[in-house]
């Protein structure tokens, strides 16, 4: 299977689209100090002011500056969104792959449990411990990523179940070496592009509840979010405000989710290749 | 994934939920009536409501008959006391519900429906122009979270053309009745359907179109090819057909989906369905009412994927024999 993944992302126009709005926000995120002059938690002029030349997107109902928001809320999306990936892709990667090495009663009951937590739908499970802890970044990262690895952990067990038999890994068991070793050099390397995939599944899923936690009002008030953005423009509707206040909060988080989802898309025709390659019917 | 989960799952499943309910708000500091209702709610509780609340969830007995005494509520249909409604919290929510699941309901079947449809007119123009317009047009929508699909809908539709109403579920005060009344519901979800409907219409296509290119692949539709069958034959009732069927395995799960989305799309509509209702108690920290909402939409959405579960096998039979 060594097709490659710089390759198939770089040739498919989605993909390569993708990583584009995904750099861009990234850089965005990175350099928000240097594009605004405004603290976007501090009041910097009235309230409810139409975009000028010194607010290029006015301010919102407390006088907070609605670009530096925008701008900001790039690095709470973000700091969520790769938290989260990179959490629950090594418990995705440590349930699997132990469960396929191991077997056993061990991998009986951690799919068992895996299994129940893909039925259980996770926003709900989600809004009903943060109206109890009332999360900061942190927990929120932690929270989720204890929610969401159980879907990449099926994946991973069932590719580690196939590596298992290679002749690479028979031929590393006969001199000896130990599952931990088996695991780390030769079962999680090969995983290869699936890690890739998932984690950008959980980089989305994550942007997704945080904005949405937000928009319900139950994130951490002190965090500058576009759900946050929206949920503030939405009690605004009525007046014009929405055009620079809301759409472009909107925007920004769709842009967000869409790039993943190019990115990952590309990715996906990696790991199936019959839906590689070009025109059939 | 096949969708294939056996009781035990679901057992496990319903025991992670129950868990969930009863142990976060006794896991709290404080005393468990606090955590169960709230602080200010507490301090404007009447002493003798106390003594009622903390008899009726066994609050000053052993951790374990705690978990007896609610275990025994839920069976009796009891999901605590609404503080803020001052109503059981079960007909709080069933107050709401209806709505909740008029648009959920139609939004289901329309996204699925148009996933499906449009999965087998790209799969089968695979590569094509339209293909690849429909594949980066979806995909792109499915980006978008429902909530602000909502508030453009909303914008666009409710505030500058004005074709449709703002907010709720019906006219308020317009007696209406009949042909006139049904009209009326319907104006009012149109808006929340769509947004719920576009939203979710990615995963039913990118699953079918994927089945799709694979199926038209297989042997029978060459064969079906051979028999001189018209296009429409071939793609609908030979390859299109039997690229249905991973869509349904996953009903379940986009289920659970679209109800989560329901929740948010209905805030921006101030739709009264359980969304609203979630909303509102979440600001007045109605905690009995989160917790009822989050035990029946948790166990609603296992309760469909289990009978998809059931289902399937009469579908599609290779899945009995597949042992």
């Amino acid at each position: 299977m060594h097709i490659s993944l710089k390759k198939e992302i770089k040739q498919s126009h989605i993909g390569k689209a993708g990583l584009i709005i995904l750099l861009l926000v990234i850089v965005i995120a990175v350099l928000a100090p240097l594009l605004t002059r405004y603290n976007p938690n501090q009041q910097s002029a009235a309230s409810l002011l139409s975009p000028s030349y010194t607010h290029w997107l006015g301010t919102n109902q407390v006088g907070q500056d609605i670009w530096s928001q925008l701008l900001y809320g790039a690095r709470t999306s973000l700091l969520v969104g790769f938290g989260v990936g990179i959490l629950s892709l090594m418990l995705s990667i440590l349930f699997g792959v132990s469960s396929a090495l191991i077997g056993g009663l061990y991998d009986n009951i951690i799919m068992r449990i895996v299994d129940a937590f893909i039925v259980i739908p996770m926003i709900v499970v989600v809004i009903l411990v943060a109206a109890y802890i009332r999360p900061d970044l942190f927990v929120l990262i932690l929270l989720l990523a204890a929610l969401s690895w159980q879907g990449g952990a099926r994946v991973m067990r069932a590719q580690a179940l196939s590596l298992k038999e290679t002749g690479h890994v028979s031929a590393s068991r006969t001199f000896g070496a130990s599952l931990l070793y088996i695991a780390w050099r030769h079962i999680v390397p090969d995983l290869g592009p699936i890690l890739l995939v998932e984690f950008i599944f959980g980089v989305r899923r994550a942007v997704f509840v945080e904005a949405g936690l937000a928009f319900l009002g139950i994130g951490d008030p002190m965090l500058v979010s576009w759900g946050m953005m929206m949920r503030d423009a939405m009690k605004f509707s009525y007046l014009n405000v929405w055009q620079w206040w809301l759409v472009p909060a909107g925007v920004a988080l769709s842009l967000t989710i869409v790039g993943l989802t190019f990115v990952s898309h590309a990715a996906e025709s990696v790991l199936d290749p019959r839906l590689r390659g070009e025109a059939v019917a | 994934m096949t969708g294939k989960h056996s009781l035990a799952t679901y057992g496990i499943a319903f025991f992670i939920i129950l868990t969930l309910n009863f142990f976060l708000p006794r896991m709290m500091p404080g005393n468990p009536l606090m955590a169960i209702y709230g602080d200010e709610a507490l301090v404007a509780m009447t002493p003798a409501l106390k003594t009622h609340l903390i008899a009726r969830f066994a609050l000053d007995q052993p951790l374990w008959q705690q978990f007896g005494a609610y275990i025994a509520g839920l069976f009796r249909g009891d999901l605590g006391w609404s503080y803020f409604y001052n109503a059981p919290v079960l007909k709080v929510i069933l107050g709401s519900l209806p709505w909740t699941l008029l648009v959920v309901g139609s939004s289901l079947i329309l996204s699925t429906m148009l996933g499906i449809i449009l999965g087998i007119e790209s799969g089968w123009r695979r590569g094509s122009k339209t293909d690849r317009a429909m594949l980066a047009g979806l995909m792109s929508l499915n980006g978008f979270p429902d909530f602000f699909l909502g508030l453009v809908l909303l914008i666009v539709f409710g505030v500058l053309l004005k074709l449709a109403p703002l907010s709720g579920a019906l006219t308020p005060y317009s007696g209406l009745s009949g042909l006139a009344l049904v009209l009326d519901v319907l104006k009012h979800m149109a808006l929340p359907v769509a947004a719920l409907t576009i939203a979710h219409l990615a995963g039913g296509y990118l699953l079918t179109r994927n089945t799709m290119i694979t199926m038209l692949k297989a042997p029978f539709i060459l064969t079906a090819r051979a028999k001189g069958l018209s296009q429409n034959v071939i793609k609908y009732r030979h390859a299109g057909r039997n690229s249905m069927l991973p869509v349904l395995t996953m009903t379940g799960i986009w289920l659970g989906r679209v109800v989560t989305g329901a929740l948010f799309v209905e805030l921006v509509f101030a739709y009264p369905g359980v969304g609203q209702l979630t909303y509102q108690v979440l600001l007045a920290r109605d905690y009995p009412v989160i917790q009822g909402v989050f035990l029946m939409v948790a166990i609603s959405v296992l309760a469909v994927n289990f009978a998809v579960d059931l289902l399937y096998p009469k579908l599609d039979p290779r899945v009995s024999h597949a042992h």
